[in-house]
């Protein structure tokens, strides 16, 4: 059967005798992860990986892919083999084991009641 | 002299119609996915161009944009043979130096509109600058990256810029009524941006070991009058196959 | 776009015996997780069945997109007008953005994009079988463009609640883009349904051509199709084929008979008792046929994506760094 895309009729009839070569390792190239700046003042933030042969390349593809519709302000690239991760192992670490809410705004809620209390000692008793 | 803004804008709208049309055949056929949605936006940005540019002539009540591209005579295109042609074997050599080769042309076009006395003219030029910034990082890093790589690569943009430069050459042929749009302040005169056009490949061409030799007159004389009216021998399918679906139903809406 | 995961049965003989063979401390977290509602990353320890399941079901997703990008592709260089045709640019672009996030996201499981496209090519592994229609006329693009990607919404919005961390970041962008997509079909399909006689025959006849493979879309019914308790427990599949099914024809058909178009199946009705759709039987032998390799356009997709692949092949080469070294990507 013809191609209805005219495309592919005129790629004919070459289309029909390409040999099924498989791609080789890397044949699409090493992986950069893609972090994007919505905003001047925003955290920059992870948003995927591309492939791309170089880093130049990787920032010239990932604006398309990444930033062709939302808002942003800068890109930045990594290559993924320079980044070192935790483990999920090592969740844990995460979690404090004593309390530690000394060192948090919320560790400080009964400042106010010590006032008050002494305040009101301070009153003159009503005897 | 509303017949001479005319066959200006539709000189330059109508190499972006047609070059976005090429460009377009590449989406789902790209060298690989990032490149393929690179190629797709560029392939948009210059049809949206063609778009703005039909649309200045809507706004002095001309017709509109969707008349111009789809429901034109197809004698009444002023369109380069550069951008008519077709993507023959789909080699991305090719494709990548048409765009480069394009893209730098518009470049200087579009800078030196900003000066333009017609005013909507030089408004328009300042805002589709701003997409053109990506296409030409885009265009030069390819063909630096490609150039400086394999012989194969090498070779293949070589002989891509030997069969694309006659033609692109062209792109800056003698406007008609050239000495009244130069005269108006309209647009600078075709062999100044030639020059310009010139300056900026080089440096890139050069860098990627590319060798430009300017083309000689036998290769420019059969390319000769597109702005007058002389369609390439590739026009009439493109032109039926992007009219097709219009004129199957010429009173319907889409 | 994509189609459903085609659970076959030979695979769970395979996995049923492999779960076994896991860890049943490490297991029984894993599973505590999900039941949590928590999300599962790629570096967390997982069972191979989850694993294997998972690159099978986002893969088979990114090469619908990749190879959903052609039928319409066709018509980009005949669209109507600017409108139409910078539209249709954006969303065939769009999903072969989609291919790269999905490509991406089934990377993260250990599998390279190479090894995918290379499955896909040989016709190992499978796509959604709705691409091997071809788009015969303008009006075939919107009808995609509505019905297909529909389809697509319920079946990507469903998924989207699933367990895997970088599958659900992709589909919560990919659903997003959908949208679009489906504005723009319904916007099409509106033109033609309130547009000239020609146009109204010309959506009529892609709806009739349309039909069947979109019923087909969502899967074989649950009553053919195999079931694990397994692959819903881990959120791997969160609703059953007819589920969606029922639920896309619960939104679309009311909407495509306010067009005033006929559905080319006389027995739809909606059952006033049961609440459920009713259905003739859309040929679930051609689906298998189709699926396996004998639709109408299955050689020529796959010879159009051995023609991009092969094409591309010096350009990648050429500028591909001899230092490269791959990693799987991160999330």
């Amino acid at each position: 059967m013809a191609s209805l895309d005219p495309r592919i009729r005129r790629a004919e009839p070459e289309l029909w005798h390409i040999p099924p070569l498989p791609l080789e390792p890397l044949g699409h190239w090493q992986t950069y992860e893609v972090f994007i700046l919505r905003t001047r003042g925003s955290h920059a933030q992870h948003v995927g990986s591309l492939h791309a042969p170089d880093a130049e390349m990787a920032l010239i593809l990932a604006k398309e892919q990444y930033a062709r519709r939302s808002q942003c302000v800068a890109l930045w690239v990594v290559p993924t083999d320079s980044i070192l991760w935790t483990s999920p192992e090592d969740e844990d670490l995460f979690l404090p084991a004593t309390d530690k809410t000394y060192r948090e705004p919320q560790g400080y809620l009964h400042t106010r009641e010590r006032l008050n209390k002494y305040r009101d000692r301070l009153k003159p008793s009503a005897s | 002299m509303i017949e001479v803004l005319e066959s200006l804008v539709l000189s330059l709208a109508d190499d972006e119609l047609l070059i976005g049309h090429r460009h377009a055949e590449w989406i789902g056929l790209g060298p690989i996915l990032e490149e393929d949605i690179a190629f797709a936006s560029i392939a948009q940005d210059e049809t949206g161009h063609a778009q703005a540019y039909y649309q200045l002539l809507t706004d002095i009540g001309l017709r509109t944009p969707d008349e111009y591209a789809f429901r034109r005579e197809p004698s009444a295109f002023r369109s380069a043979h550069l951008v008519e042609l077709p993507n023959f074997e789909y080699d991305y050599g090719l494709a990548l130096m048409r765009h480069f080769l394009y893209d730098a042309a518009e470049q200087v076009r579009l800078e030196a509109l900003r000066q333009s006395c017609y005013e909507p003219l030089a408004g328009l030029a300042c805002r589709l600058l701003r997409e053109e910034k990506y296409h030409w990082m885009h265009a030069q890093l390819w063909i630096k990256r490609l150039g400086c790589s394999t012989e194969e690569a090498h070779s293949r943009l070589q002989s891509a810029l030997n069969q694309l430069l006659p033609y692109a050459w062209m792109l800056f042929e003698e406007l008609p009524n050239e000495e009244e749009i130069v005269a108006a302040g309209w647009m600078p005169p075709s062999t100044e941006l030639h020059r310009q056009w010139i300056a900026r490949i080089t440096p890139i061409l050069e860098e990627a070991h590319l060798s430009l030799s300017p083309p000689r007159p036998d290769q420019l004389l059969p390319l000769q009058g597109a702005r007058r009216g002389a369609r390439s021998p590739y026009f009439e399918e493109l032109y039926a196959e992007m009219t097709e679906v219009v004129a199957s139903d010429p009173e319907a809406e889409w | 776009m994509y189609g459903n995961l085609t659970i076959r049965p030979e695979d769970i003989e395979n996995w049923g015996k492999k779960v076994q063979e896991e860890d049943p401390e490490k297991l029984a977290q894993f599973e505590a997780r999900i039941a949590r509602g928590e999300k599962i990353e790629p570096h967390d320890w997982m069972p191979f069945e989850y694993r294997r399941q998972l690159i099978r079901l986002i893969e088979q997703h990114a090469h619908s997109e990749i190879i959903g990008a052609l039928p319409e592709g066709t018509w980009i260089t005949r669209a109507p007008n600017f409108r139409r045709k910078l539209a249709l640019m954006a969303k065939v672009q769009d999903e072969v953005g989609h291919a790269q996030l999905l490509y991406s996201a089934a990377e993260t499981l250990g599998k390279s994009r190479e090894e995918m496209i290379n499955d896909l090519l040989s016709g190992k592994s499978k796509y959604s079988n709705v691409f091997n229609y071809p788009a015969q006329t303008w009006a075939d693009t919107a009808v995609i463009a509505w019905l297909v990607d529909a389809g697509a919404i319920i079946n990507q919005t469903t998924n989207s609640k699933g367990s895997y961390g970088p599958y659900i970041r992709a589909l919560e962008r990919i659903c997003w883009e959908e949208s679009f997509h489906l504005k723009y079909g319904y916007d099409s399909v509106v033109y033609l349904a309130t547009g000239t006689p020609r146009q109204r025959a010309m959506l009529q006849d892609a709806l009739n051509r349309w039909w069947r493979p979109i019923m087909h879309f969502f899967g074989p019914p649950d009553t053919q199709s195999v079931h694990t308790e397994k692959l819903i427990k881990w959120k791997v599949k969160l609703a059953t084929n007819d589920e969606m099914r029922q639920q896309f024809l619960d939104m679309y058909v009311p909407k495509i008979w306010e067009l005033g178009l006929t559905i080319p199946d006389p027995y739809l009705r909606k059952n006033p008792e049961t609440g459920r759709w009713e259905y003739s039987d859309p040929d679930w032998d051609e689906f298998w046929r189709v699926i396996n390799g004998d639709g109408p356009c299955n050689k020529e997709r796959l010879a159009v994506r051995r023609f991009a692949e092969e094409k591309g092949r010096w350009v990648r080469e050429a500028i591909r760094l001899p230092s490269a070294r791959y990693v799987t990507p991160l999330a």
